[in-house]
């Protein structure tokens, strides 16, 4: 028969029963918030992507000169140098754009719709854009020009606020994780006062018997890591399955990179290890502060 | 093992242990006798580096207990091998790895260890219960493990509390054997006992407990420093 490898009976006891599903939790949290993040980061960047170098003009329809007003405009802005390319949007274009909100079959010939002109800009020799809005509110007064800067910014402001929550989660997590971990190693220092005092008495040093806890904490820690780190990526299959079948357009794409997902099991480690050392450090305090 | 002028008193307590002053030379062999109650294991404690005295200087192995730090103080009781009054067997460990537990906390490799530790434990007459754990065993049978834990190491110095205190006389006789072999190994050997037939039947000499003090009879190894006795043997251990 093989002797035991530990000599605290560590794994019968209750202080150490309730970190595994607390880590576990942890870690769900932490890996939620962290995918949250790369997919805000995501967003900014599709859409960085998607709009640079274009613009859009709204040109206001009126009553008495019809069409002109933005043919004229049209003619102006293929005029400007900078300008790649610029081509007024037809009904049909307008009305795929607003059925999301709108809905299919909308009567919009009835709607006083401004007249809208997609342009493309050479972003390497850019135009002027105050000269250029002066040129087309002179043709067209109520023209608006569009660069999408300011939605962006919009939409950078909230993919920030997004990631600052995920840093907090994951830091409480942490804090949690070291807080949780040095009340059970309190807990079981106390639990097993006697057999750690007889450990003493026959020569064992500090960290022999700190060895023993950190290697106990780092099993709990680790075995609850994965189940949460499990159920965090079972959700958020879950989710990107159903923003699938709504094939919602304008929603965050949650769906990560192979390098991505071989970052994850990194959380359940760093958690564990986190676990381990937090372990060590608190019997040897506990212990050191002994006579 | 030299204590000066020793005290003890459990916090704002009673003396238990009053001006003790004594040495042991290294390799003597001592029965502690004393009526319940008289501080025999009060004084194992503080040779044992459990307990610290309120008073007083301890010297063990040449060494000053009160500045020892905690990692010296471990590794001076691996030098020292104790069987408590009460066993303090670890109950979820067989005995056998109740025994191994000193070589194992001294480094020692698991499968190295066995052979030996089995030996040990069928010497003392417990061959058939290598896997029982402490609560199956009877008291003696308890006894027996703790005193094969105390020796397994081959320690320096072996302090036992009542080790006979459960066993018939004819276990008891040869578990005092046991001592006396690791005696003659160099091992230095205090017995608390108070056996008083079982004393007589050994011919070393006796530190007398009495209400906190100690006194000697039959001496040929310790010398009370008031009295001013020699050492016999060797250096001071
Ligand atoms: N931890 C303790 N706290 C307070 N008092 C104690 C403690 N341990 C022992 N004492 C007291 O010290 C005195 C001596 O106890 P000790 O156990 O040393 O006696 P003993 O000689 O070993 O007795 P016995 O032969 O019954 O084992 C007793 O009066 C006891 O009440
Ligand atoms: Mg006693």
């Amino acid at each position: 028969m093989l002797l035991r490898r530990t000599d605290l009976p560590l794994d019968r006891d209750a202080s150490g029963r309730f970190l595994p599903w607390l880590v576990a939790v942890m870690v769900y949290l932490a890996a939620l918030a962290l995918i949250c993040a790369i997919g805000a980061n995501k967003v900014v960047t599709r859409w960085d992507q998607g709009l640079a170098g274009r613009m859009t003009v709204q040109v206001p329809t009126s009553e008495e000169e019809g069409d002109d007003r933005a043919d004229e405009v049209l003619a102006a802005l293929q005029a400007i140098p900078g300008v790649r390319s610029a081509e007024t949007l037809g009904t049909e274009e307008i009305a795929r754009l607003l059925e999301p909100w709108l809905g299919t079959g909308a009567a919009y010939q009835d709607l006083p719709m401004p007249t809208l002109i997609a342009v493309r800009i050479d972003r390497a020799a850019p135009p002027d854009m105050t000269q250029m809005r002066r040129r087309l509110t002179q043709i067209a007064p109520g023209t608006v020009l569009d660069d999408h800067q300011s939605w962006l910014g919009k939409l950078l402001d909230l993919a920030r606020s997004v990631q600052l929550v995920a840093a907090l989660v994951v830091g409480l997590v942490g804090a949690s994780a070291v807080t949780m971990v040095i009340f059970a190693t309190r807990m079981g220092l106390s639990v097993h006062g006697r057999v750690i005092e007889l450990l003493h008495l026959v020569g064992a040093q500090d960290s022999y018997v700190a060895s023993q806890f950190q290697a106990h904490a780092l099993r709990l820690a680790l075995r609850g890591g994965v189940l949460g780190l499990l159920m965090a990526v079972l959700t958020v299959l879950l989710v990107a399955n159903l923003l699938g079948q709504s094939d919602a357009v304008a929603l965050p794409d949650l769906s990560l990179l192979p390098i991505e997902w071989s970052l994850l099991p990194l959380l359940p480690l760093v958690v564990a290890l986190i676990a381990m050392v937090t372990a060590r450090l608190t019997v040897l305090r506990t212990l050191g502060r002994m006579p | 093992m030299r204590f000066e002028d020793v005290s003890l008193r459990y916090g704002a307590g009673p003396e238990i242990l009053r001006h003790v002053d004594f040495h042991l030379e290294p390799g003597s062999f001592h029965f502690m006798a004393g009526p319940s109650g008289a501080g025999k294991s009060s004084l194992l404690k503080l040779m044992y580096l459990a307990q610290r005295p309120s008073d007083g200087g301890i010297q063990m192995f040449g060494r000053d207990v009160a500045g020892l730090s905690r990692g010296d103080a471990a590794l001076m009781r691996r030098r020292i091998g104790v069987v408590f009054q009460d066993f303090r067997l670890l109950d979820h460990l067989s005995a056998l790895e109740n025994v191994a537990l000193p070589l194992r906390i001294g480094g020692q490799r698991a499968d190295k260890v066995r052979k030996h530790v089995a030996e040990l434990l069928a010497w003392v007459g417990l061959a058939d219960h290598l896997h029982a754990l402490p609560q199956t065993l009877s008291g003696g049978q308890q006894q027996r493990v703790a005193i094969a834990r105390a020796v397994v190491a081959r320690p320096n110095l072996l302090l036992a509390d009542e080790p006979t205190g459960n066993v018939d006389d004819r276990i008891a006789v040869r578990l005092l054997y046991l001592f006396e072999e690791l005696n003659k190994l160099g091992t230095t050997v205090v017995i608390a006992t108070h056996n008083e037939t079982l004393v007589s039947r050994f011919s070393h000499p006796v530190l007398r407990l009495t209400a906190g003090e100690i006194k000697l009879s039959r001496s040929p190894a310790m010398s009370p420093a008031m009295t001013g006795s020699r050492p016999t043997k060797g250096s001071a251990a």
